[in-house]
């Protein structure tokens, strides 16, 4: 396969490193081999948060993200600090809510209503799975069911309905969009 | 049958490699971006019956793994920066006495308190020379998670063969990489320490055996001995006779030079005939590769010197390739550590060109590509 190049970004504490997780957990499962970093600052919660994965056969020799093959935005905060490593008609989506000045380039923009979904469903903690479901669905990058399976070992118990219903709410999402 | 994976973080390989080797002592304080060692030793030793602590800081941290290792357990400790520094009068102590030891430094960006959670390579120097009195000691650099883990074995190995504190340095984005691994049951070698088994009559805790390596008492084999950090004779005991005191310390280091082919690890790309050789270590080297790989592609004859062991230098080795080479270029995560050992190595008429950055970012392939591309120009 071609190598994909993947980073989820917003602010500390929306969940982004265990999104990041989940889904490099579906992409072995489907015989690729991952390489995650991640850059978070030193505080608990806020602060600029990214989740990188580098997909292919083989592990990358350089295994951090040069060229995106799809970008989420999940906070203004982390809106313009990856345009540079966007690759021309890369995906790129946004949190409608939150990212009131996206970036601007060539490049498909998606602005989602994912906190706005997440909070309808009951919880903004699962705007992060819903941006999920919605970026696989868009850049095909494993099959809904290895994510549906790695969300539900990682969800934590108490929340796994809430988890699999925003998992599926973002499926619908971006299926209505293409 | 097919393999099955798993995916693994730099940190956690390490404390499995630790597990795999035998570790069963871990005595440590929590820093980022270290922390997830001590985390998952704390998990993984209950589990094979061995001890962890969190101790109240870094000093008592290597002060219980040394005590540990004189009990007779593999023991290790884990940290970063402003930790590596406190640890580092108990690593002399730990070098002179010759107790085995492991610990692994997580590089992030300093000085000081600095960057905790972004990544540097700026204690190449000080995991050499940090502590005081002309030690000697190993310092293993790996460069990928798998590498983490069979390094983190191999410090075990040559810790307790020869009776050294070993090094296991990485940056910080290695430490928190995560990357896709074989799941692998394969048993790894244990090296048992070499235990005295002579008449407790005569044994003499810092013999000259052939090997340079003095065995060492085992606790509750009726041995009497002494540990100091004083200049001290084969009997143990503190000595400043001049004679005495060079002779100890000069078994003490060529025990190094003795076992140097097994010490000595490094890694080699396109360096056959390569005119222009890049020289570094960890995340930087995994740049390095790609840009290597791709300046080839271009018809650049570039290569890759990548020591696995830092220190000591794969010096040997690394001659044997510098002889043909016309320019070196050093991308190092701090001000031109890696740089000095060039200039010390190489011959006078080789150009040595250096990538610097200090500000919490990795070096990018295309940073090195672009100065092989203006290299091969000129």
């Amino acid at each position: 396969m071609k190598e994909i190049q993947i980073r989820l970004s917003g602010t500390g504490g929306q969940g982004l490193q265990l999104s990041a997780k989940m889904l490099a957990e579906s992409l072995i499962q489907e015989g690729c081999q991952i390489a995650q970093s991640q850059s978070y600052e030193p505080t608990s919660r806020g602060g600029l948060s990214r989740a990188d994965l580098v997909i292919g056969d083989e592990i990358p020799d350089y295994p951090l993200v040069t060229n995106l093959s799809a970008l989420l935005i999940m906070d203004q905060l982390a809106a313009h600090a990856s345009t540079d490593l966007i690759q021309p008609g890369g995906l790129v989506i946004t949190d409608s809510k939150r990212v009131e000045d996206p970036p601007k380039g060539d490049f498909n923009l998606h602005a989602l209503p994912l906190t706005e979904t997440a909070l309808k469903l009951g919880s903004a903690r699962v705007a992060n799975i819903i941006a999920l479901g919605a970026m696989i669905t868009l850049r095909d990058i494993c099959k809904p069911a290895a994510l549906e399976s790695a969300v539900r070992r990682n969800a934590p118990r108490a929340f796994l309905e809430l988890n699999i219903e925003a998992l599926k709410t973002g499926f619908e999402m971006a299926t209505k969009l293409s | 049958m097919s393999i099955k994976y798993q995916n693994l973080q730099g940190n956690h390989a390490c404390a499995l490699g630790a597990i795999a080797a035998g570790c069963r002592f871990f005595a440590g304080y929590p820093i980022t971006p270290s922390s997830e060692i001590a985390e998952r030793m704390s998990l993984e030793l209950p589990k094979h019956e061995g001890v962890f602590i969190q101790m109240e800081d870094e000093i008592a941290s290597m002060g219980a793994i040394l005590g540990a290792s004189m009990g007779g357990v593999k023991a290790m400790t884990a940290t970063s920066g402003p930790g590596f520094s406190l640890k580092q009068e108990n690593i002399g102590y730990a070098a002179g006495a010759e107790i085995p030891c492991v610990i692994a430094n997580v590089m992030r960006g300093g000085p000081s308190t600095g960057m905790p959670t972004r990544p540097a390579q700026s204690d190449l120097m000080q995991a050499r020379w940090g502590s005081h009195g002309g030690h000697p000691l190993i310092v293993i650099t790996p460069g990928s998670v798998r590498e983490i883990f069979d390094e983190t074995v191999r410090a075990f190995q040559l810790s307790e063969k020869i009776r050294t504190p070993v090094i296991v340095l990485y940056d910080e984005v290695l430490g928190h990489l995560v990357e896709t691994l074989p799941l692998s049951g394969a048993a790894h070698k244990i090296t048992e320490r070499k235990w005295a088994d002579e008449s407790p009559e005569t044994f003499m805790p810092y013999a000259e055996t052939t090997d340079l390596i003095p065995p060492m008492p085992r606790p509750g084999d009726g041995y009497r001995t002494h540990t100091t950090g004083l200049t001290h004779a084969e009997d143990g005991f503190p000595t400043q006779n001049p004679e005495t005191v060079v002779k100890a310390m000069k078994r003490m280091l060529d025990k190094f030079e003795l076992h140097q082919s097994e010490i000595e690890s490094y890694e080699t790309v396109c360096c056959e005939d390569a005119e222009v050789l890049v020289m570094t270590v960890g995340i930087s080297a995994r740049a390095a590769k790609h840009a290597v790989k791709t300046a080839r592609q271009e018809g650049i004859k570039a290569g890759l010197f990548r020591p696995i062991t830092l220190w000591p230098f794969p010096e040997k080795a690394f001659k044997k390739i510098i002889s043909k080479v016309k320019t070196v270029v050093v991308p190092e995560m701090n001000t031109g550590q890696l740089s000095l050992e060039m200039e010390r190595l190489c011959p006078k008429k080789t150009k040595i060109k250096s990538i610097n950055r200090i500000d919490g970012e990795a070096i990018a392939p295309k940073e090195i590509l672009s100065l092989l591309q203006s290299v091969a120009k000129k």
